[in-house]
């Protein structure tokens, strides 16, 4: 049965004072795709291993359905864990591997066999039992290191980027059949990667980390189209990113000088009246682009290159003050597109405008 | 292609010719002589009239007391073989696990320290400690536990701590390597399935460490049946092992074949468990044969 995870003010500091984890705080609920997003070294591996067990908390608890477990052995916690390398036992054959996990809950032999076959059924090894590790490609590896984790049907399923050794067309694949295993089983998972869009298309809900800390929760829309702090809206996805003094538009409504003689008009929910600096955020794709004879425009520019990326593209432009923006289109046609050097006018609205915590 | 150039002398081919001439003249040689002198009956060099002979070895296996130093020389291999793995393995686990540099660094020193004495030297000292008027008898002496003086040199225990002391760092530096390698991570995945950290070792760390289990013992058990020096001064000519007897046979009864014969005995037993090493190391990793 899958249970939830709560994670209460954990910190972990290592000998010598480095705080890899900060006083993380989350609820992890029954049955969901959690995953923890970040660059390397912002404490998600660290705060993986404290669920399993491998790292004690220096501060904090951790508790699983409501018991606290923060100091109990990794060998008592029944999860499931997919480690980044695999850690497939090189001595044994595949069904053993599989096999480790029944054999220490001490099952007896012959629903070890029918679990095993079932497992490695499920991840579609069948035939491959008496293979080793070492003569298993990449994929088939890590289908048996999920085979692994799974048969035990743990309480909470790990995972230590365990996509992160596959190319990308196997990894794509991967990922769709994580996702369905995952909702099969009506399993806890917890997802460590450094990938946004591996945890934008797979989760349910992230946690963005940044420097031992959690900058922010939410639903991968949430993530994506409301970012709250700055870190976030820069590494989830391309932004453009201004920030300036307070100010009013002509109208009086609330809004931002950016410097460079432009002056950005704020959602109408920011209240009119406020100083100070802010930072917002604004998505590529936010952007609408036509040719240079607009009237109603929010900026003009001109084009200083243009990616062409298939479904879309993605122009670099600079605006007459000399701001620099990156716009993206979908791709309207070959004789839609804008050439460097083509004078354009950029239209916005202001309610897709995200203001960011520092 | 019987129509292709003959091939050329490659250049880099010279230069493994110093090794070569090292190992005929050094290794082959010596150990070829040997194996002729052993079945001679006398040296060809000062005797003109030589015959082949196998009364040798007819000897050494006819006469149960060559037999008795045989085993005896097996046994006090094997013994120190264990007594230098028990040793070993739990110091090698610690220096290929520990975190801090400067403890490896430390735990390094420690184990190679005592290689830098000469064996003469650290054999000396063990008599200090384990004769009847040693430090370890006249404490305990002292203190009362023992009312006459534990029998520890010239005796078979006293060979064996010598030995062990000497040998234990090949163990640990061999065992340290194979350890090292190990994944720890494999340690992790097993304790997630829920093995205990005990059975995660016996599971997965040491039946991956088998191959530096092998490898160190063979190497302590060869330098151990092979021992003179300690052997001697531990055992004061009161035990009796092939490489005594082997000196012996030479300096005192100038029986050059004998000596040869002896000699051959204690090469076969350790070409034999190089032989068995291999093959264990063949099934312990499963399909891959060694060629």
């Amino acid at each position: 049965m899958s249970a939830s995870i709560e994670i209460a003010g954990v910190s972990k500091v290592y000998d010598g004072g480095v705080r890899a984890v900060d006083a993380v705080a989350m609820d992890i609920r029954q049955g969901e795709f959690f995953s923890l997003l970040g660059p390397s070294g912002c404490g998600k591996t660290t705060t993986l291993r404290m669920i399993a067990g491998f790292e004690i908390p220096s501060a904090g608890a951790i508790r699983v359905d409501g018991a606290d477990i923060t100091h109990v052995p990794a060998h008592k916690r029944d999860m499931g864990m997919v480690f980044q390398n695999y850690a497939l036992f090189p001595h044994r054959t595949v069904a053993e591997n599989v096999a480790f996990g029944l054999r220490m809950r001490g099952l007896d032999k012959a629903s070890i066999a029918t679990k095993v076959k079932a497992a490695l059924a499920m991840v579609e090894l069948s035939g491959l039992e008496d293979r080793r590790p070492t003569q298993l490609s990449g994929g088939q590896q890590q289908r048996v290191a999920l085979a692994r984790a799974i048969v035990i049907a743990p309480r909470v399923l790990l995972c230590d980027e365990p996509l992160g050794a596959l190319d990308k067309k196997l990894r794509q694949q991967m990922q769709f059949e994580l996702k369905q295993l995952q909702k099969k089983l009506g399993l806890t998972l917890v997802f460590v990667t450094h990938d946004q869009e591996e945890a934008l298309a797979m989760s349910d809900r992230i946690a963005v980390m940044n420097g031992g800390r959690v900058e922010q929760v939410g639903t991968p829309a949430e993530i994506y189209n409301q970012p709250t702090t700055r870190f976030v809206a820069d590494f989830i996805g391309d932004t453009n990113i201004f920030r300036g003094e307070r100010t009013t538009t002509s109208a009086g409504g609330p809004a931002l000088d950016v410097g460079k003689g432009l002056i950005l008009a704020l959602p109408a929910s920011i209240e009119t009246q406020g100083t100070g600096v802010l930072s917002v955020a604004l998505r590529p794709e936010k952007i609408r682009l036509s040719p240079a004879d607009g009237t109603a425009a929010s900026a003009r520019g001109v084009v200083e290159n243009t990616n062409f990326l298939g479904g879309a593209v993605l122009y670099r432009i600079t605006l007459g003050g000399g701001h620099r923006v990156l716009v993206q289109q979908p791709n309207a046609g070959t004789d839609r597109l804008f050439v460097p050097g083509n004078g354009v006018t950029l239209d916005w609205t202001p309610a897709d405008l995200v203001v960011l915590k520092d | 292609m019987s129509s292709a150039a003959p091939q050329r002398p490659n250049g880099l081919a010279l230069f493994i010719l110093p090794s070569v001439l090292l190992f005929a003249l050094f290794f082959f040689l010596p150990i070829g002589l040997m194996a002729v002198m052993s079945v001679l009956t006398g040296n060809p060099v000062v005797a003109p009239k030589v015959a082949f002979t196998t009364r040798h070895y007819a000897r050494m296996f006819d006469d149960p007391y060559y037999l008795e130093v045989i085993w005896t020389t097996i046994r006090i291999g094997l013994v120190t073989t264990l007594v230098a793995l028990a040793i070993g393995y739990p110091l090698a686990h610690w220096m290929a696990r520990i975190k801090s540099r400067t403890g490896h660094a430390l735990l390094l020193m420690a184990v190679l320290a005592p290689m830098l004495t000469g064996i003469v030297v650290r054999t000396f000292a063990w008599m200090t400690l384990l004769s009847d008027k040693g430090v370890i008898n006249q404490t305990l002496i002292s203190l009362g536990l023992i009312s006459q003086p534990l029998k520890l040199m010239y005796t078979e225990t006293g060979i064996v701590v010598g030995l062990v002391h000497i040998y234990v760092p090949f163990m640990v530096l061999t065992l340290t390597g194979v350890i090292g390698r190990i994944d720890e991570q494999l340690e992790q995945a097993a304790e997630n399935l829920g093995a205990s950290p005990l059975r995660a070792f016996i599971e997965v760390t040491l039946p991956l460490s088998l191959p530096g289990i092998l490898a160190g013992s063979l190497l302590v058990f060869a330098l151990a049946i092979s021992a003179y020096v300690t052997p001697i001064l531990l055992g004061g000519f009161q035990i009796m092992t092939l490489p005594i007897l082997i000196y012996q046979q030479i300096s005192a009864n100038f029986n050059v074949g004998f000596a040869a014969a002896l000699g051959i005995v204690l090469l076969m037993i350790s070409l034999l468990l190089v032989i068995a090493y291999n093959r264990a190391l063949g099934l312990v990793s499963g399909q891959r044969e060694l060629q």
